[in-house]
C-alpha cells in the first residue's frame, strides 16, 4: 500500500515544528511506526509531515527540581539503557526492552506513543502508574497535564490543535519504591493485550494502572484502595484482584473477549502486586 | 521385501508443478471467451422466495442473464436422476428449482456476466425478499426429536448390539455414564469449490472441476440434464485439498453447466469462502457413553447412543458408534444412532466420518473408566485388547494395535507419567499426558486402469481417480515403476479424467490399495507382453526363458542369472517394430477371501498438554501417534497424511467449530478470521510410527491406507491429556480456555 502525497518539512526546533502546525491535517512524525502504517492504509491522510525527531531539545533524559524529565523524542532504546531510569524508575526500563523489536525501539519515541494514544501501548499504563505530567507547548506556550488527565478515549487526548508534546516529568520516587509491569502480549506485535503497571511507595500508597483492557489506559482506584497502606498478602492480592477491571467498558476483539480481557486484568494485577510484595 | 521404489521416501512427483504454480486447478482453465457466474446465497435459513428483482443488476453493461427458479428450464424430475455416488438417502436437493428456502444460504440465484468483476457487482445489486420462516438448527434443543435414520447408506453398516447391556452394566462394580459433544465443522480446503464449463460446437461440454471423483461429477450431470455420457468430458487434475467436501458434486458444478447449456457459452463459477459454509459438514453430535467394569478392570457393559444433525431433505448416515462394539473385547454392547432433522443443508464425509466422533467420545469414556479404577490408562486397553471384531466376529486379516501401544508408549515415554491429575508442574503450566486408540476401515474397491509402453520405453498409466493432495500420482508411479522395473521418470501417471479407466471416487482411504492394485496389475500384463515381444526378436537372447528366468531392472529385460544378458525395452520395442504396447485392466477386491476377515487400521495417539492456569490456554507440546496400516508405500508421503490427520486432531479438540446463531439459522464464523484452525505456531513436536504390519489378506499389495486413520483418536487423547494436567474433565469440543477457568 502506498501513502496519498504528502508535504514533508524537517523541525530542528519546537517553535518551528508549533509554527509548522497551522493546517488542521499537518501531522507530526516522530519514530513513525504507528503513523506510517496508518498512512500505508489511507487511514490518515494528511497534507504535511512535520519531522520532530531530529530536534536535539526534545531528546534525553534528566533529573532537575525532585523530577525525572523525559524528553519527548527520546527514543525506547535510549530510555532502557540510561542510568537514572534504570536505578529509579526500573519498571520504565523493563518494559521499554519489550515493546516491539530492536526497529521499534530505535525509532519509536515515548512521546510519539503517548500522543497516538493507542489502548493496548505499553507506556500509557507506565507513565500514569509514575503519576507523571505530560508537559506540552503550542502557540500559548507551555502547559503541563497530569497523566490521569491526558488519556481521553480510543487514541484520544487532551492535546489541543497546534500542541506538541515537549516532555514526560514523573515526581523523583522516593526510596523504597517499588515497581513492576507485566503484560500478555500479543504474539506477533508484542502490543499488550492486557498489561498492569505497578508503583508502590514506602508507605504503601500504591498507584496501579491497566493498558489493554478499556478504550485507553487508566489507573484503577478501587483496586489501589484495596492494598493501599496494607501490607501485599495473598488476602490483600486477593481483594484487590477482585474490585480490578470493575465498572469500565472493556474491549473484546478477535483476540480477547470481554470475559477473558477482565480475567487477564486480575491475573496480571496479582502478577504484579505480587512481584513488589 | 526387497523394493526399488515402493517403501521408499520418494518425493512427490507432482511437487515441482504445484511449488512453480504449473499445475492447474478447475477455476485456472479458461478459453477465450469464458462467462462468469456469481451464485446469490439465501439469507434466511427457512421460507420462501416471495419476489426476485433483476432490474438494476441487468441494467450494468456487461450482465448476461440471471438464473433462478423463475426461469430455469423444466430439468429431470425422478429423485434418482439427482443421487450421486455419495449420496445419502432422502430427497436429493435441487438447486434453483424451487422457491422454498431449507437452509442459510441455500444457492437461490446465479448472475452471469462477461466478467467476475461484473458478476459480483451485478449480484450485490440483485434484491431478493422472503417470507422467513422460523428455523430449527440447535440439534442440543430438539434431541427430543431424534428418530431412527431411513434407509441405508453404501458402506455404513447399522449399528449391531449385542449380549444385555442392562443387566451387565447394572451389574458391574465400576461405570462411567457421560455426555459428548461437538458442534459442526466445515472442511474448508484452501482451494474453493470451482468448475469450469467449456461448451464446445455440437453441445460437448469439457468440465474442469474441483472433485474427488471425475465420474461422479459426470454421472451427476447427465441425469440432471439428460445429457449424454460421450457429451460430458470431466477432468480435474488437480485438487487443492478436499477432505469429502468435493466428494459430491457441488452446487457451483450444477450453476455453470446449466449457465453454459442455456446461453451455449462457456462459463466459470467459484464459490466464495463463506459460500463454503454453505456445504455439507462434519454434523453436530451429542454422543452417551455408559460404561461398565469389574474391579480389575475388565469391560462388563458397553453402551454408546449418538444423536446427530441432519438436514430436512436427506438421512445423512455415518458410522459413529460402530467402533464402540469393536475395538474392545466386550461381551455386552448397546448401540443407537439416531438423527434429528433441521434446517441445514445435508452434512457430509469430512476426514474419518464417524470415527472422528465416535472414537472420540468412547476414548474419553475409556479414560474416566480408568481414573475410576485407578489402572494406567494404557493398561485399560490392553486388558481389554480384542482379537477379533466383536461386532462381525470374524478375525482381523492384521491387527498390530498392541505394537502401536507399545512403541508409541515407549517413544512418548508413558512410563514416566504420574498417575495423578494435576501432579506435573513446569514453571506456571500444568503438564498432562493422555492417551486414545484409533481405528479406521481398511477397503477396497474395483478400479480400471490402463498403461501404455510407448517405443522408447516409457510407460504412460491411466486411472480416473483423484488425488486430493495425498500423494496419488506418486504412489501409483512408484508402483508402476517398480512391477515392470522402470526408471521413476520414465513413468508417468495420469488421472481425473473420465476418458481414462473407470475409478471411484477417492474417499475412505481406499485409493492406495484399490488403484495401486489396478495400475500393479495392468503393468505385470505390460510385463508379460514386452517379454513375448523380446523373445519372439530375431537373436533374442531370451528365446528359451520363461518370465520367471528374467528380471526387470532400470528399464531393461536381464537375465536372472547373468544379468549383463539384456536387452532394454526400448529396443524390445523397435526391434520388434512396435510403435506401443497397450493393456487395460480391473483389479477387483478377492470378496471371498474378504469376507472371512475383518478389515482394519488401527492407532495408538500419546500426548502431551500444558495448560497454563492463569490464561488457560492449552498448547499440545508433543505427539506420537502409532500407525498400523499395513505396507507403507511412501513413508514421506504417508507421514504426511498421517501428520495432516494429527493436526486436524488437534484442532477439533481446541478450535474448531461452526457455531450458528440460531436466531437467524446461520453460522456466524464463516470466514477463515473466525473459523479458527492451527497455525504453524500452534503446532509443536509430532512424530510418527509406522508399526510393521505384514497383511498378505487385505489386498495384493497389502497396503490399508492412511488417509483418514490420522485425524481418529487425537481429540480424545487432547483431552484426556488435559484432565491429567488440570483435573477437569470436558466433554464438549472444541476445548476452548473458557471452559478451563
Amino acid at each position: 500500500m502506498i501513502p496519498t502525497a504528502f508535504d514533508y518539512q524537517k523541525a530542528s526546533t519546537v517553535d518551528e515544528a508549533i509554527a509548522a502546525l497551522t493546517d488542521g491535517d499537518v501531522k507530526i512524525l516522530a519514530g513513525g511506526h504507528s503513523l506510517l502504517p496508518a498512512l500505508k492504509l489511507r487511514l490518515n491522510q494528511p497534507s504535511k509531515l512535520v519531522n520532530i525527531a531530529g530536534i536535539e531539545e526534545l531528546k534525553g533524559i534528566k533529573e532537575e527540581d525532585g523530577e525525572i524529565v523525559i524528553g519527548a523524542a527520546t527514543t525506547y532504546h535510549d530510555i532502557v539503557k540510561n542510568d537514572i531510569i534504570k536505578s529509579k524508575l526500573s519498571f520504565f526500563s523493563d518494559s521499554a526492552s519489550r515493546i516491539g523489536d530492536v526497529q521499534v525501539r530505535n525509532h519509536g519515541t515515548i512521546g510519539g506513543s503517548l500522543a497516538h494514544a493507542d489502548p493496548s501501548a505499553d507506556w500509557t499504563a507506565l507513565v500514569l502508574a509514575a503519576d507523571a505530567a505530560i508537559e506540552v507547548k503550542g502557540k500559548n506556550g507551555k502547559r503541563r497535564i497530569k497523566a490521569t488527565e491526558f488519556f481521553t478515549g480510543l487514541f484520544s487526548t487532551a492535546l489541543e490543535e497546534g500542541e506538541i508534546i515537549t516532555a514526560v516529568r514523573i515526581p523523583s520516587p522516593a526510596e523504597g519504591t517499588k515497581t513492576a509491569y507485566q503484560k500478555f502480549p500479543q504474539p506477533a506485535s508484542r502490543f499488550a493485550m492486557v498489561g498492569c503497571a505497578v508503583l508502590r511507595k514506602p508507605d504503601g500508597v500504591t498507584n496501579i494502572a491497566f493498558t489493554g483492557v478499556s478504550d485507553n489506559a487508566f489507573r484503577d482506584a478501587a483496586a489501589e484502595q484495596a492494598v493501599a497502606g496494607k501490607p501485599l498478602d495473598d488476602a490483600t492480592i486477593e481483594a484487590a484482584a477482585n474490585a480490578a477491571a470493575e465498572g469500565v467498558s472493556i474491549l473484546s476483539d478477535h483476540y480477547a473477549a470481554a470475559d477473558y480481557r477482565k480475567h487477564l486484568a486480575k491475573v496480571y494485577l496479582k502478577k504484579v502486586l505480587h512481584a513488589v510484595a | 521385501m526387497q523394493t526399488t521404489f515402493t517403501g521408499k521416501p520418494v518425493n512427490r512427483v507432482d511437487g515441482p508443478v504445484k511449488v512453480t504454480g504449473r499445475a492447474q486447478y478447475a477455476a485456472e482453465f479458461s478459453t477465450g471467451q469464458t462467462l462468469h457466474g456469481v451464485i446469490i446465497s439465501s439469507t434466511v435459513a427457512r421460507g420462501r422466495i416471495t419476489g426476485i428483482d433483476e432490474s438494476a443488476a441487468m441494467q450494468v453493461k456487461g450482465v448476461v442473464t440471471i438464473f433462478s427458479h423463475k426461469n430455469i428450464p423444466t430439468l429431470a424430475w425422478l429423485n434418482f436422476s439427482y443421487w450421486d455416488l455419495a449420496a445419502p438417502p432422502g430427497k436429493h436437493f435441487r438447486y434453483f428449482q424451487t422457491d422454498e428456502i431449507y437452509f442459510s444460504q441455500q444457492p437461490v440465484a446465479i448472475v452471469i456476466a462477461e466478467t467476475f468483476e461484473i458478476a459480483r457487482h451485478a449480484a450485490a445489486l440483485v434484491h431478493i425478499t422472503y417470507e422467513t420462516l422460523p428455523a430449527e438448527t440447535d440439534v442440543y434443543a430438539s434431541l427430543h426429536k431424534a428418530r431412527k435414520p431411513k434407509g441405508s447408506r453404501i458402506g455404513i453398516k447399522k449399528p449391531k448390539s449385542r449380549g444385555n447391556f442392562s443387566k451387565a452394566f447394572a451389574a458391574s462394580a465400576v461405570t462411567v455414564k457421560a455426555e459428548y459433544r461437538h458442534g459442526a465443522e466445515h472442511h474448508n480446503p484452501m482451494e474453493t469449490m470451482a468448475s469450469t464449463v467449456i461448451y464446445q460446437d455440437g453441445g460437448k461440454l469439457v468440465i474442469y472441476d474441483k472433485t474427488q471423483g471425475v465420474f461422479n461429477s459426470q454421472q451427476y450431470i447427465r441425469g440432471i440434464f439428460n445429457l449424454k455420457f460421450k457429451n460430458i468430458k470431466v477432468v480435474s487434475p488437480y485438487v487443492g485439498g478436499a477432505f469429502g467436501v468435493a466428494l459430491r458434486p457441488q452446487y457451483q458444478l450444477f450453476a455453470a453447466v446449466l449457465a453454459a447449456l442455456q446461453l451455449k457459452r462457456s462459463v466459470k463459477i467459484s464459490l466464495t469462502r463463506q459460500q463454503m459454509f454453505s456445504l455439507g459438514h462434519r454434523p453436530a453430535i451429542v454422543q452417551q457413553l455408559a460404561l461398565g467394569a469389574s474391579a480389575d478392570g475388565l469391560l462388563q457393559a458397553i453402551s454408546h447412543t449418538a444423536i446427530q444433525e441432519t438436514s430436512r431433505f436427506e438421512d445423512y448416515v455415518q458410522a459413529v458408534v460402530n467402533w464402540s462394539g469393536m475395538l474392545y473385547n466386550c461381551a455386552h454392547v448397546q448401540m443407537d444412532y439416531k438423527l434429528v432433522p433441521l434446517d441445514i443443508n445435508s452434512p457430509a464425509d469430512m476426514r474419518a466420518p464417524g470415527a472422528a466422533s465416535g472414537v472420540f467420545a468412547l476414548e474419553c469414556a475409556m479414560d474416566e473408566l480408568a481414573y475410576q479404577l485407578s489402572i494406567d490408562p494404557l493398561q485399560l486397553r490392553l486388558i481389554n485388547y480384542a482379537e477379533k471384531d466383536g461386532v462381525s466376529g470374524k478375525a482381523y486379516s492384521s491387527k498390530a494395535l498392541k505394537a502401536c501401544y507399545l512403541q508409541g508408549a515407549d517413544k512418548f515415554g508413558w512410563q514416566q507419567r504420574n498417575p495423578l491429575p494435576r501432579s506435573v508442574k513446569k514453571g506456571n503450566k500444568l503438564v498432562g499426558m493422555g492417551m486414545a486408540t484409533g481405528i479406521w476401515d481398511a477397503l477396497s474397491i474395483p478400479v480400471r486402469a490402463k498403461a501404455v509402453l510407448n517405443a522408447q520405453g516409457k510407460l504412460t498409466v491411466t486411472s480416473a481417480t483423484a488425488d486430493i493432495g495425498t500423494g496419488t500420482y506418486t504412489i501409483m508411479s512408484q508402483i508402476a515403476a517398480e512391477t515392470l522395473g522402470l526408471p521413476l521418470d520414465d513413468v508417468t501417471f495420469q488421472l481425473g479424467d473420465t476418458d481414462f479407466p473407470l475409478a471411484f471416487v477417492q474417499g475412505g482411504s481406499y485409493t492406495a490399495a484399490s488403484v495401486g492394485a489396478a495400475v500393479q496389475k495392468v503393468c505385470l500384463e505390460i510385463k508379460q507382453d514386452v517379454f513375448k515381444l523380446a523373445k519372439r526378436i530375431k537373436n533374442s537372447p531370451f528365446k528359451q526363458c520363461s518370465l520367471n528366468d528374467v528380471v526387470f531392472s532400470d528399464g531393461y529385460i536381464q537375465l536372472a542369472g547373468n544379468r549383463s544378458t539384456s536387452l532394454s525395452l526400448a529396443s524390445v520395442m523397435q526391434q520388434s517394430k512396435t510403435d506401443r504396447l497397450k493393456n487395460t485392466a480391473t483389479a477387483l477386491p478377492n470378496a471371498l477371501q474378504q469376507m472371512r476377515y475383518a478389515l482394519n487400521t488401527h492407532s495408538a495417539v500419546f500426548v502431551e498438554v500444558e495448560v497454563d492456569e492463569d490464561f488457560g490456554t492449552i498448547k499440545v507440546t508433543r505427539v506420537v501417534s502409532a500407525v498400523a496400516a499395513g505396507r507403507i508405500l511412501n513413508p514421506k508421503t504417508a507421514r504426511s497424511q498421517v501428520m495432516g490427520g494429527v493436526v486436524w486432531g488437534i484442532s477439533m479438540a481446541l478450535q474448531e467449530e461452526s457455531v450458528t446463531d440460531h436466531h437467524y439459522g446461520r453460522y456466524i464464523n464463516h470466514s477463515f478470521a473466525e473459523y479458527h484452525i492451527p497455525v504453524n505456531a500452534d503446532i509443536s513436536n509430532i512424530e510418527i510410527i509406522f508399526v510393521e504390519e505384514q497383511d498378505d489378506i487385505v489386498n495384493p499389495l497389502g497396503v490399508k491406507g492412511v488417509g483418514e486413520i490420522g485425524v481418529v483418536g487425537v481429540a480424545a487423547a487432547v483431552v484426556n491429556a488435559i484432565y491429567h494436567a488440570t483435573g477437569k474433565r470436558i466433554r464438549q469440543l472444541p476445548v476452548t480456555l473458557d471452559k478451563l477457568l
